[in-house]
């Protein structure tokens, strides 16, 4: 019984993680219909900067994602107004091939510059746990949730209690409607899309604690993701979370009682499956739109 | 004025010029000869320097990545679904191979037909379930089942060995011949792949592929199969790549999970045909190329810097990016700036001037005038309507024996239709039935729920609730093409015709019945085109069968697709909005034209907002409004009709006092 | 009104003879350049020898691949140093497969074929190793392999493959199983569990070893193999928590061995005996990941140290050092040497470059090498036995066998985590 409680607490709390990685996604995509294959890449890039700055200066991990928001917000922004803007116009798979070629772009470059090892950030408290009772809480995990947490409180927020919010989100409804009341086409579509990258700081600044990293882990992580904003829902960000904990929950279930080389095709399985069955996913909406039946 | 297409004499089948679908033809006239000249090169290579072992390495692994390209090219190129998974099937022949071969000590080379067999049976099977969506969709599908593939692999180890891998024996040949088998093995199969590709482009099936991608949509609602040609075109994709798997298995004499069903191969596949051109027959061979010599070369001369993925992306950013289109065809169409193809304005005066249409013969085979004669009655026996004999040019159009004026019997009757998309219910309980012989017009105010209702009945929308029947039998479940092939053609309020090809295959696209043989012939046939130039003619715009689609004005475009629309021989035609974006006195002509297509027999459903012409034209007249029908009967007690008026044009309004107006007796002319 | 209607373009015959010169044209080119001849060992009898070799120093291999070209080059620089071989120098031609499959197999054949290299020396990992001894084997060179001990290279009935290091991956664990053996009843282990990584080396170590180990009387209590990219080891460590083996075996390859060291602590689990294969042998990456005071008393095996005193090994680590301050070789770079050294006593030995004669004096002898000595069976497999190691005090160990031990001391039980 034990087992399972564990089971479940540890699901819980890598799907809070899980849905902070996919926050990003799910907003990029829900504001500008594009997939960011790219998206494990940047998480990956974040994840080699804090790395790098815990191991120049020391300074803990999860305090460096303050510094490196900012960062990635400003990266995703340039990536956006010098490549993206310009497949917004052409049919949704160039803009996933476009992201792809990021994605290698970005592996080929932490490549050249860090090398092709693991590295993780190791903390004082990177392998201890909080016991409760029987109970193991790995502390970095912990951590980790809280962070993702108050990432999405904030990204909610942004989004329903500020005017960039309310753009971002008429923009991602209705972008011609959106600019007869003044919202800025071009610049909130960047803006969203530099929001979305801008959560991977955080995320990145939490896997370099949690798992060792090199630049082609970016294949594990975009597979996980887009099982998960498929099965929430593309473009919904309750969905994100849902999908972050149903699926973070079916791995550690798989994991523990059944087996471990069949865990990873659960994301796989449910990508095929939504996308087959309920396209929208749990929460996303069904567009108006010719539906081939 | 020279016209080269002579009239067709009767009797005989027209001399139209056979048009090869695709491309306009390019700066290279005769660009097969080119490619045969390079392949006898590349044949003879071995010949003539049989120990470079080296540089055969490179090229057959370049004939390796071209048959993946040019495999890819069909599917995603043709019929514009993008895969980013294709190397599976490479891996699937490959392991095909190395699991019969170890398992029952056959010759590897002898399997490689049955790797192609896996493939495509693994392709069907996959299509029919994975082919049902779009655009992203689609692409993020076949990366989770590439990967879906490499995680069964490496756990079925009883089947395949798991993540130890296949090892195959060494090839059976002796050394001297090093890798010279595999190097024609790789270029027979290239040239093989080639020659399926371009015969699909010249069949219907081509045709078919690029009216998918162009716009699917339309593509079902012109008869074209469309689960069925997606399928067929995903397995054509899959079959060389299978074969080329076994044989690359051979050759790499180790086969296992992560090689084989990695997902760079199959982004190189797409790189390759990105550059090279997309859709073009010879593209994705010549990107091939380019890709793999050029990443022998970057192995060769930058080998030691560990920039291999760093090139790679920054390649495929950069085609995407900056050359979207590909080299052939940006190089085509850079080719055809400098030559350009003179472009017709309308022909106005010539095409009001036909006046009178030319109405074709109307004598059957059998001698009979079917308009007279009630025995042929094709709204009692559909099966006795004139056939069509082959070589036969008329515009025929199936008959229909005058009836008494009071009650035609009923073409559609649609009851108790109703859709909703989430909270907003466009067609609410619409009951509506159009009457065989009649000219009945729809109008309504906008957002009422007309173009949803056309979409409803044309089959691109299934309803909540409710019936659609067509001739008595019921449509409501049945596939556009379906409906299409019963006799339903439909225009639409934005002109959707097929950019990528010209106006002639435009018309020449709507396929009348689903039989499998249709597929496989020529795409444009001589009585098909010739029937196509008819009704060219007949909408006025003969001499434009030779430009792109998309060259046309918007109202070029409309008369355009009405021909198409008339190609399938339809019973009911449904016209969205045909007058819109049209100058008035082509507008005449289009009422003059529907006239006399109704005087043959086809019923029409016209939705219109241009009430002038609405009232001349149709009789009935059906107002439709917030979902369902408020009114129907003869125009001019539409026009009075108070509710109509409310619906229309407010409650506040109220009609001017009128003067007396005697009934008109004929339809008055459009102001 | 324009008349003229598009009609299909036929431009002048010449066009297309030109634009029919210009593709065929480099294609000819390409023919005409680069020499001829046949393929196979050929090269010059004169002159430097010239060894091929690719290696992954990009791709998922490169950190092993970087070692292995380190220890290449410190062999040719110890030859060379002491008048070449065969009184010729030695010149490395070394080209990057990127890990990848399809080019180690391009970068042999152009070192066979076009290049007309005298001698060639292996690349790193079962994966790459296998399609290219293929094509060693065709060309009938002789192939000195550095790693790749996965048990179904050698299968195939290659006359010209050797390993060279002591055992292939089924019997690397012996020697702890041996140890085992030789401690009293009471303080074997009585359970175990087995975690292992999907992969074509580990697995067969440590099936090999669980094998082993239940004839011996341990239980096993718990065994998974995990995928490649396994990243969270949380759910396998409380499996393995909650039943408490006395020994945990794992496969590891090196970052699954680090992942699951700390979540072992995290489950507030030490097991009394810890077994992993290779992740402990990469000195401060492990120790870093794991934390220092967490490395006591783990056990792994090893095929070289850098104590040991065999031939050549003390001049090895000095050229190490020299090229490299401050960095202790990685077994890596130590097997590619040996690989190098094993060529080297078969070339001396025959006196000349004859593939078939260097292979088979292979087969009769025995080298030695900075490994120890090592022999082979008619199919490259060499009879031999691993070093069992062990991390003391924050460095590494030599416990058995006795002849080549560092230390009499053997740390058991592990101590509890810190």
């Amino acid at each position: 019984m034990i087992e399972f409680v564990q089971a479940v607490l540890l699901g819980l709390l890598i799907g809070g993680v899980y849905a902070l990685m996919s926050s990003g996604l799910t907003l990029i995509f829900g504001v500008l219909g594009i997939v960011n294959v790219a998206q494990g890449a940047f998480l990956v890039l974040a994840a080699m900067l804090t790395w790098w700055l815990w191991h120049s200066t020391g300074i803990d991990p999860l305090l460096a994602a303050l510094l490196l928001t900012p960062v990635m917000f400003g990266f995703g922004w340039l990536l956006y107004r010098t490549a993206i803007v310009r497949v917004r116009g052409m049919p949704a798979s160039m803009s996933v091939l476009l992201t792809f070629g990021l994605a290698l772009t970005i592996e080929g470059i932490l490549n050249v510059t860090a090398g092709n090892r693991f590295r993780s950030a190791t903390p004082s408290y990177f392998d201890e746990s909080f016991r409760v009772g029987a109970l193991n809480l790995p502390k970095p995990q912990v951590f980790g949730f809280l962070a993702a947490t108050a990432v999405l409180a904030a990204l909610y927020l942004i989004l329903t209690r500020t005017w960039t919010g309310r753009a971002i989100r008429a923009c991602a409804q209705n972008p011609s409607g959106a600019a007869l009341v003044g919202v800025a086409a071009t610049g909130t579509a960047a803006l969203a899309f530099a929001l979305g990258t801008a959560t991977t700081g955080v995320g990145g600044s939490i896997m370099s604690v949690l798992y060792p990293f090199f630049p082609a882990s970016h294949y594990d992580w975009i597979s996980r993701l887009l099982g998960i904003i498929v099965l929430g829902g593309m473009g919904s960000m309750p969905g994100a979370l849902v999908g972050s904990l149903v699926l973070g929950l079916a791995e550690t279930l798989t994991a523990t009682y059944g087996s471990l080389q069949w865990s990873t095709l659960v994301f796989y399985a449910v990508i095929v499956v939504v996308l087959l069955v309920r396209p929208q996913g749990l929460f996303g909406a069904r567009l108006r739109e010719d539906a081939l039946p | 004025m020279t016209d080269p297409t002579p009239p067709a004499p009767a009797g005989r089948p027209a001399l139209a010029p056979r048009w090869v679908p695709g491309r306009l033809r390019g700066p290279v006239g005769n660009r097969h000869a080119l490619a045969g000249v390079v392949f006898v090169a590349l044949a003879l290579f071995p010949a003539i320097r049989p120990h470079d072992t080296y540089r055969q390495t490179v090229l057959l692994l370049a004939f390796l990545l071209a048959i993946e390209a040019s495999s890819w090219n069909i599917i995603s190129g043709y019929a514009g679904y993008i895969s980013l998974g294709h190397g599976a099937f490479l891996g699937l022949g490959a392991y095909t191979a190395g699991i019969v071969a170890t398992r029952l000590d056959v010759h590897p080379l002898l399997i490689a037909p049955l790797g192609g067999v896996v493939a495509v049976v693994a392709a069907v099977l996959l299509g029919l379930v994975v082919l049902r969506s779009r655009g992203h969709a689609f692409v993020i599908i076949t990366i989770a089942l590439l990967f879906a593939t490499q995680v069964l692999v490496v756990n079925l180890r009883s089947l395949t060995g798991g993540s130890d891998g296949i090892t195959l024996p060494l090839p059976s040949w002796p050394a001297e011949f090093q890798n010279i088998p595999f190097y024609y093995l790789f270029l027979g199969l290239l040239g093989l792949t080639v020659l399926l590709s371009g015969w699909i482009r010249r069949t219907r099936f081509g045709t078919g592929l690029l009216a998918i991608r162009d716009d699917e949509g339309k593509a079902a609602a012109i008869g074209v199969h469309t689960t069925r040609y997606k399928v067929l075109a995903y397995a054509c994709s899959a079959f060389f790549i299978g074969v080329a798997g076994s044989v690359y298995a051979y050759f790499l004499t180790f086969l296992n999970p992560l090689g084989a069903f990695s997902i760079l191969t199959s982004v190189t596949i797409v790189l390759a045909v990105l550059v090279g051109g997309r859709g073009s027959l010879y593209g994705p061979v010549l990107g091939a190329f380019v890709v793999q010599i050029g990443s022998e070369q970057a192995t060769v001369y930058g080998g030691s810097s560990q920039s291999r993925v760093l090139i790679f992306g920054i390649a495929l950013v950069a085609v995407v990016l900056f050359l979207p289109a590909g080299a052939v065809p940006t190089a085509a169409a850079w080719w055809h700036r400098r030559h350009p193809a003179t472009v017709e304005y309308i022909d106005q005066a010539g095409a009001l001037a036909r006046g009178q249409l030319a109405r074709p013969d109307r004598t059957t085979p059998t001698g009979t005038d079917p308009a007279v004669d009630p025995a042929v009655d094709p709204a009692v026996d559909p099966e006795a309507a004139p056939a069509r004999a082959a070589g036969q040019p008329r515009l025929v159009v199936r008959d229909r024996a005058p009836q008494a004026e009071p009650q035609r019997r009923a073409l559609l009757e649609i009851s108790g239709l109703t859709k909703a998309f989430g909270g907003l219910v466009a067609v609410d309980g619409a009951d509506l039935t159009v009457r065989r012989g009649t000219v009945t017009g729809l109008i309504g105010p906008n957002g009422s729920g007309k173009t949803t209702l056309f979409n409803l009945v044309g089959g691109a929308l299934r309803a909540d609730a409710g019936e659609i029947r067509f001739d008595g039998r019921r449509i409501d479940r049945l596939r556009p093409w379906q409906r299409g092939h019963l006799g339903i053609g439909r225009t639409f309020q934005l002109t959707r015709l097929f950019k990528s090809m010209t106006v002639l295959e435009n018309v020449v696209a709507p396929l009348p019945d689903a039989r499998w043989r249709a597929l496989l012939s020529g795409a444009v046939s001589g009585p098909e085109a010739a029937r196509a130039r008819d009704l060219l003619d007949f909408v006025g715009l003969g001499r434009f069968a030779g430009q792109p689609a998309g060259s046309l004005s918007y109202g070029q475009q409309k008369l355009v697709e009405l021909a198409q629309a008339l190609m399938l021989d339809p019973r009911l035609v449904l016209l969205d909005e045909p007058a819109g974006g049209v100058n008035p006195s082509l507008v005449a002509r289009l009422v003059e034209i529907v006239r006399d297509l109704n005087a043959q027999g086809v019923t029409f459903l016209v939705v219109e907002h241009n009430i002038p012409m609405v009232l001349e034209l149709c009789d009935p007249v059906v107002v439709f409004a917030r979902g369902r029908v408020i009114a129907e009967g003869r125009p001019e007690l539409i026009r009075r009709d108070p509710a109509v008026l409310d619906a229309y044009l407010g409650e506040d309004w109220r009609p001017p006092a009128e003067p007396a107006d005697p009934e008109p007796a004929e339809p008055k002319g459009v102001r | 009104m324009a008349v003229r209607l598009p009609g299909p373009h036929r431009p002048s015959a010449r066009r297309t003879r030109l634009l029919a010169g210009l593709v065929a044209g480099p294609l000819l080119l390409l023919t005409a350049c680069g020499g001829g001849g046949s393929g196979g060992g050929g090269g010059s009898s004169t002159g430097p020898i010239v060894i091929g070799i690719s290696l992954p120093l990009t791709g998922d291999f490169s950190q092993p691949g970087t070692e292995a070209k380190r220890g290449y080059e410190i062999w040719r620089d110890l030859v060379n140093g002491k008048g070449g071989l065969l009184g010729r120098q030695v010149q490395l031609k070394i080209t990057d497969d990127g890990s990848n499959q399809d080019t180690v197999v391009a970068d042999y054949t152009k070192l066979i074929t076009q290049d007309k290299v005298n001698l060639l020396l292996g690349t790193f990992s079962s994966l790459l190793n296998f399609p290219a001894s293929a094509v060693a084997e065709r060309n009938n060179m002789v192939y000195v392999e550095p790693a790749g001990g996965a048990p179904t290279m050698f299968t195939r009935g290659f006359k010209k493959l050797f390993f060279a290091q002591q055992a292939t991956a089924p019997r690397q664990a012996d020697v702890f199983v041996d140890w085992i053996k030789t401690l009293p009843a009471a303080d074997r282990p009585k359970t175990a569990a087995y975690p292992t990584q999907d992969d074509p080396f580990t697995r067969p170590v440590i099936e090999s070893m669980q094998k082993q180990l239940e004839a011996e009387g341990v239980q096993t209590v718990y065994s998974t193999v995990y995928p490649a990219d396994t990243a969270n080891f949380q759910t396998i460590a409380s499996s393995i928590a909650a039943k408490k083996p006395d020994l945990v075996a794992q496969g590891a390859v090196f970052e699954d061995g680090v992942g699951l060291a700390r979540s072992l602590k995290q489950a507030n689990f030490s097991p009394k005996t810890l077994f992993q294969t290779s992740a402990p042998s990469n000195g401060s990456q492990y120790s870093d990941g794991i934390g220092a005071a967490n490395t006591e008393g783990v056990f792994y095996t090893v095929s070289w140290s850098d104590k040991a005193k065999t031939p050549l090994n003390a001049e090895f680590v000095a050229g190490y050092d020299k090229a490299y301050p401050g960095k202790i070789p990685a077994e890596d770079a130590a097997d590619a040497f040996a690989a190098a050294q094993v060529l080297q006593a078969a070339v001396e030995k025959v006196g000349k470059i004859d593939q078939t004669a260097i292979a088979d004096w292979l087969h009769g002898n025995e080298v030695q090498t900075i490994l120890g000595p090592l022999s082979w069976t008619e199919t490259g497999e060499p009879k031999g036995d691993f070093l069992l190691a062990q991390w003391q005090s924050g460095r590494v160990e030599i416990v058995a066998p006795k002849d080549v031990a560092t230390t009499g001391k053997v740390i058991q039980p592990k101590p509890g985590w810190h």
